[in-house]
């Protein structure tokens, strides 16, 4: 296992190798220049070029590739052209916000998501599996701004129980120690705004956790049902098992498999940023800071997001392997 | 209580709690959160580019030697000057400053704090360097006289003494804080820095020794969100007291801001802009069908100005005369004559005077981005429809209209101007003095060598009437010419909540100030 795992980290360097070079040379030929994209319509020539020279864009490609890279060997990620600050921190702060909300809006989605396609695999056709099966049909489909809209509407606006948007009261400001809101709010003795940090999320978590609690219950369902109709499963039900025992040893177990991919990718990609569901909720994530700054043709930002991100799914797909082989022994002896 | 009920009895009670801690109400009236789509790009006035989040938060956190009045921002007032005279040739500025103002560090304001911050700038900001750099000398005469010396007369510079470029930042503070100034600002003005979350908030704290009188607010939140129906939502729920129309084409739709104007937790105030949007044509292009004065005219005359206004914005833009707008202190009055009037009839003969089938015309009407400037678009389209004229609308991505506008590769386009400081220098110099023509996006003036000379005059006359009506001549002149159909001046439009009082709205650049706001 260790080995395997090893072997995948050195594999990881030529992914980011490429990951660098594609995102460094797409950023620059999707037309728009940053300095004129900062200044806006009314600027002159002469303002723009001397923005250019400011911000060390009248380089040479190569040579701005050759800084970006050495730059990266001693952990510079360059400064970002919008503000000047430098794009590692600018990331750092960001993305506690994304990992509180991903990592909630995943146990969310699994907490909801593998019991009701169990229960629906267990019972199918019934009216359980007929009720779950359209709900998680419309999660699966809806898009998460209009159900963002639609439970902010009820939530915040009608039933006024929780806030709109935000990561806090403005009222009730979280100092920041860590970064993560709630966490921030409890170290510093602020209760309140710990209390207002966790109903602030609970609107983003559940737009997140909708469409991956919806789409696990369908596969865990679909899998579970094919798993359910296996010999070694009428086996296991001949030697006298409890049903409890059949269901979960040895059906689900069975069906965990596709159901790991599917939690693993989508928590990268959460990790990566909800760019929609950020921007709805202003919540201060790294998908918002990505938006942002390919709308401003902020290149290191740009560069520095997508690095990140690329070592986040990489990551995330490492650790998948990982816990395929702890579910599966097959998988675990090829591993080695 | 088993763990699970009491998570339980916690899940209940949570909405409740979270009420009473909103309920902090003394607070609430002190603070006043405002929306903004985007952090601050910087909170340096020596690095400001006329972006208008931080431009804002700028102003209310330090002062300018000089500020435009309210309510109407057509005469100047002294902020940290308390007057000012100019030499006969316009070239030197002499000012009193004000006595006993302390920045919020506790240091004292003087001449040497004047003649530091606009240096700075001068050095640090490529943005100002056209005006700036017309600064030759700054003499420090007394801690509280200063005399400023231009190399050539320059009337609209103390215009831009009111920017945010120009604002008076503390010399200890920059001495101590260096390159991280921008993330520790210190100024004289009514609020001072607190603090600042990326995507989350700035915070700005009232400063008790302000000059003017301490602030009536404790605190300003700017609280940063990105999305337009989120920010209409927390304003309706009064999670924020003020949403503005940032970036005036983009952010609340009008039939939205009829609804908002029906809701009685909910003011809408209206301010005139000097925002201009304008059909342009490429004035530089000897060829071509509008190369021709009347065809120029007929199009001119082809667009249902009154229609646009209505139709497209519901009464939320304003009728523009001529290159001027009609709240600018220069604004010829004469301009209300002679602005073309929606009468197709005419065009059509105009265009057959000057000889053109409109059939044969086949146009690519350029535009920026974004369902407003489509809808404008159409509009302009289906007018040019009803004298027969073909018109394909491009909307384009910004950087790529810049690049065709500027190199001169389109005969009618979609454009506009938002003066980033309050003077009609702003507008008449940048837009039709011939030799800028293709260094930014304007009307690509030929050359005419009259006009040009005019515009200059106009641009460095000390004399303020005679300025004035020199810009009157520029502007029956330009208007004459017909370089393009003045479409609309959209309205800066601010929504409060409805126990909001007291806001002051700039016209030109668009800012508020919130000193003398409160809640009621």
């Amino acid at each position: 296992m260790a080995s395997f795992i090893l072997r995948r980290l050195i594999a990881l360097i030529p992914v980011m190798c490429i990951v660098l070079v594609i995102v460094f040379s797409l950023v620059r030929i999707i037309p728009g220049d940053p300095a004129t994209t900062l200044l806006g319509p009314g600027a002159t020539q002469q303002q723009i070029e001397a923005l250019r020279a400011q911000l060390n864009l009248d380089e040479s490609v190569i040579l701005q590739f050759y800084h970006y890279v050495t730059g990266l060997f001693v952990g510079d990620f360059g400064v970002s052209l919008k503000t000047g600050q430098p794009v590692a921190q600018e990331i750092l702060q960001r993305l506690p916000a994304t990992i509180e909300l991903s990592v909630l809006a995943v146990l969310v989605a699994i907490i909801f998501g593998i019991p009701i396609g169990v229960l629906s695999a267990t019972r199918p056709n019934s009216l359980f599996d007929h009720v779950t099966r359209v709900v998680s049909l419309i999660g699966v489909s809806m898009p998460a701004f209009l159900l963002a809209l639609v439970l902010q509407l009820i939530f915040a606006t009608y039933l006024g129980w929780l806030p709109v948007s935000g990561r806090f009261s403005p009222y009730l400001p979280v100092e920041r120690v860590t970064g993560f809101a709630i966490l921030d709010g409890l170290l510093t003795g602020n209760l309140d705004g710990a209390l207002s940090a966790v109903q602030h999320l609970i609107l983003p978590t559940a737009v997140l956790a909708a469409f991956l609690a919806a789409t696990l219950g369908r596969f865990v369902r679909n899998t579970m049902l094919d798993v359910m109709g296996e010999d070694f499963i009428r086996t296991a039900k001949a030697k006298g098992l409890r049903r409890r025992d059949v269901v979960l040893n040895h059906g689900l177990r069975n069906s965990l498999l596709p159901a790991v991919t599917i939690v693993g990718l989508k928590f990268a990609e959460m990790l990566g940023g909800a760019i929609l569901t950020e921007t709805i909720f202003a919540w201060p994530g790294i998908g918002r800071y990505m938006f942002e700054a390919i709308k401003n043709r902020d290149y290191p930002v740009i560069q520095g997001t997508t690095l990140v991100f690329a070592l986040l799914f990489v990551l995330t797909s490492i650790i998948v392997d990982v816990l395929y082989g702890v579910l599966d022994p097959r998988v675990r002896r090829k591993m080695g | 209580m088993t763990i699970w009920k009491r998570i339980a009895a916690a899940a209940v009670a949570l909405p409740l709690l979270a009420s009473a801690a909103y309920g902090q109400d003394d607070a609430r009236l002190k603070t006043l959160v405002v929306a903004v789509p985007s952090d601050p790009v910087s909170l340096e006035p020596g690095t400001n580019r006329a972006e208008p989040i931080g431009s804002e938060i700028i102003l209310n956190v330090f002062d300018t030697l000089v500020a435009w009045t309210a309510p109407d921002f057509k005469a100047l007032e002294g902020r940290l000057a308390t007057s000012w005279t100019v030499s006969d040739d316009g070239k030197v500025f002499d000012f009193k400053l004000r006595e006993g103002v302390k920045f919020q560090d506790g240091t004292a304001f003087d001449a040497e704090a004047v003649k530091f911050s606009l240096e700075r700038t001068k050095t640090t900001n490529p943005y100002v360097k056209a005006t700036f750099d017309l600064i030759q000398d700054i003499t420090v005469v007394s801690p509280t006289e200063l005399k400023v010396t231009l190399s050539a007369a320059y009337p609209a510079f103390l215009s831009i003494l009111a920017q945010p470029q120009a604002a008076i930042v503390s010399p200890t503070a920059v001495k101590k804080y260096g390159d991280q100034f921008a993330s520790n600002p210190v100024g004289t003005g009514p609020f001072s820095f607190k603090s600042a979350q990326a995507d989350t908030n700035v915070v700005l704290e009232a400063n008790p020794d302000y000059f003017r009188g301490a602030p009536k607010l404790q605190q300003i939140i700017y609280r940063i969100i990105p999305d337009a129906s989120t920010r209409r939502l927390e304003l309706e729920g009064g999670g924020v007291d003020i949403v503005q129309q940032q970036g005036q084409l983009s952010a609340i739709a009008a039939e939205d801001i009829e609804a908002l104007k029906a809701n009685a937790d909910v003011k809408v105030l209206e301010t005139s802009s000097q925002i201009i949007r304008q059909l342009e044509f490429n004035n530089s292009k000897t060829d071509g069908p509008f190369s021709n004065l009347k065809a120029r005219q007929a199009i001119a005359h082809a667009i249902d100005y009154d229609g646009l206004l209505e139709g497209v914005f519901g009464g939320t833009a304003e009728r523009v005369y001529g290159p001027l707008t009609s709240n600018s202190w220069a604004f010829n009055p004469k301009m209300k004559e002679m602005a073309p009037k929606y009468d197709p009839d005419l065009a059509k003969s105009l265009l057959s005077e000057a000889g053109i089938d409109p059939s044969s015309l086949n146009l690519k009407l350029y535009s920026f981005q974004g369902p407003l400037w489509g809808a404008v678009a159409t509009f302009v389209q289906a007018n040019l429809a009803d004298i027969g004229i073909t018109a394909t609308i491009e909307q384009t991505e910004f950087p790529a209209l810049r690049g065709l506008q500027t190199a001169g590769q389109f005969d009618v386009a979609l454009d506009g101007r938002q003066p980033w400081y309050n003077d009609p220098d702003a507008h008449i110099t940048i837009g039709y003095l011939s030799s800028l023509a293709d260094t930014a996006m304007t009307f690509r003036m030929p050359k005419d060598e009259e006009l040009d000379a005019l515009i200059l005059k106009a641009q460095q006359t000390p004399d303020m009437e005679a300025r004035k009506q020199l810009y009157f001549t520029v502007q029956e002149k330009i208007a004459e010419r017909v370089p393009g159909a003045y479409l609309f001046s959209p309205k800066l439009i601010v929504f409060t909540r409805a126990n909001v009082e007291g806001l002051v709205v700039n016209s030109a650049p668009p800012l508020n100030e919130y000193w003398s706001v409160s809640k009621k």
